[in-house]
């Protein structure tokens, strides 16, 4: 339940009646759980504010949400964390504001471009491939722990020009971060080894790569190490967390997304055998997935100046919550907001984000969980979820995943 | 009918080359090539193209009748 009331609690500001709650997003609960809350939240209230940690705005539905986002002179990345206003840690370019954000962009964006990903479209087919005749005759998997976060690790290995073999590496440390990252206690000090561990890596590739005439051919890090950002070459400690942003940004999502698009299709049946029938719905079924089982329960932002916006007085320096989850189930902008509609048209999602920090790598995971489908299905066309138990997901404070998706399926003789 | 994208607010999703292929394509940072442009729409293009519209997140397209 949320608990809602005007005026009530340890607020000593004025809210103009908006009403105030007081949660932490950040817990694990049944699977499914987050998108009630944001549904419930949404049509409660367009706005709340929360009295967690330092106190900040909630804002649920979608004209509010697309709002933040296009207004990033407004609305700063400085924190994109509503209850850490002041991150003690800087990713580049996530975190960064208009005029630079841009000039990282460029940097990268044409690795991360419909043609970068057209032209690696067959080495990662054939890496999905193989990943799913490995699993097929066993009958059974724990999805997001084996195929979910194997295929995204060496799909982006093999964009970033590293050997596909090291997702061996990538892979534990991505479990291990996001882990701590999720809020357990006990999670932090793997956490620590797991950030340590693959910014070792980027260091020794960097290198490796370092004092060569030219780029290598189809090698990020190298691309990276021959760039320049107004006229200068990239600084160690940015090259660094731009590639380590790309590895934590990139896997842990995809992961994510591809288990939820999975549970649905273990639970509808009807929608595998219409996606078999028909494989050009795949792409529709994609953009569903990413608008109704949107991964970020919420985008933070931080206010530049004092302004009224969507009803209430923000101040400079209040932290906002943009409810991109529940923005994309909003009845007022898309017709049967509840349903997954599988070959939905005109899905104006923003899955990916609005404005200038849309996700960059959004190009290549639409291709990988469009992959992942035609591959799977090709090979293992009915299968279901094997567990008694509730599933359970891990908790809105990042993002959010199933813990665990135990699928199984007939293996013919 | 014709189309115009407004430059400022197209971020390269690439939801509107995908839905329109036929009328719209891509840059090397995969923007849409049309960015603050505005292109004829042959009739049979138009269902695609209100379709680009209605899928763009930043609502960056435009189509303007004649």
């Amino acid at each position: 339940m949320t608990h809602t009331a005007s005026h009530s609690g340890p607020v000593e500001r004025e809210l103009g009646g908006c009403p105030v709650m007081h949660r932490d997003f950040a817990p694990a609960q049944a699977a499914g759980c987050h998108w009630e809350l944001a549904d419930e939240l949404r049509e409660t209230s367009p706005v709340f504010f929360n009295t967690f940690a330092q106190g900040y705005w909630v804002f649920t539905r979608h004209d509010a949400v697309r709002d933040i986002y296009k207004t990033p002179e407004l609305f700063s990345s400085e924190s994109i964390t509503p209850w850490q206003p002041d991150p003690i840690y800087r990713f580049v370019p996530t975190q960064i504001d208009a005029p630079d954000h841009i000039k990282y962009r460029r940097i990268v964006n044409p690795w991360f471009s419909p043609r970068a990903i057209d032209e690696a479209e067959a080495r990662m087919r054939s890496l999905c491939r193989r990943l799913v005749e490995d699993v097929a005759p066993t009958g059974g998997c724990n999805f997001v722990a084996e195929f979910g976060l194997r295929f995204p690790t060496e799909a982006f290995l093999s964009v970033a020009g590293i050997d596909p073999s090291d997702a061996d590496l990538f892979v534990p440390w991505v479990e291990d971060f996001f882990g701590g990252f999720s809020g357990d206690p006990d999670g932090l000090e793997p956490m620590a080894k797991a950030l340590d561990g693959i910014r070792e890596y980027w260091v020794a590739a960097l290198d490796e790569r370092r004092g060569e005439p030219a780029p290598r051919d189809g090698d990020l890090a190298s691309h990276l190490l021959h760039s320049t950002f107004d006229d200068r070459p990239l600084a160690d400690a940015e090259l660094l967390d731009m590639l380590t942003v790309l590895v934590l940004a990139g896997l842990d999502t995809t992961r994510a997304t591809l288990g939820y698009m999975f549970r649905h299709l273990a639970t509808h049946p009807e929608h595998r055998r219409r996606l078999i029938d028909e494989p050009e719905l795949i792409p529709s079924a994609v953009e569903e997935a990413l608008r109704f089982y949107t991964i970020i329960f919420g985008d933070g932002r931080k206010v530049t100046r004092d302004t009224e916006f969507h009803g209430v007085q923000l101040k400079q320096g209040d932290m906002v919550y943009a409810l991109v989850s529940g923005a994309n189930r909003d009845p007022r902008a898309y017709e049967q907001a509840g349903e997954f509609v599988l070959d939905r048209k005109r899905n104006h999602h923003m899955g990916f984000a609005n404005g200038p920090h849309r996700c960059l790598g959004a190009h290549l995971a639409r291709r990988e969980l469009q992959l992942a489908v035609e591959e799977w299905l090709r090979v293992i066309p009915d299968f279901h979820i094997a567990a008694d138990e509730e599933l359970a997901e891990r908790g809105g404070g990042a993002m959010m995943t199933l813990v665990n998706l135990p699928l199984a399926w007939e293996v013919g003789s | 009918m014709r189309l115009s994208v407004d430059g400022a607010s197209c971020m390269g999703h690439g939801r509107c080359y995908l839905m329109a292929p036929d009328l719209l394509t891509y840059d090397d940072e995969g923007y849409v090539t049309i960015r603050d442009r505005t292109i004829d729409v042959p009739d049979d293009h138009v269902e695609a193209a209100k379709d680009a519209e209605g899928t763009c997140p930043e609502q960056a397209i435009t189509l303007i009748a004649e």
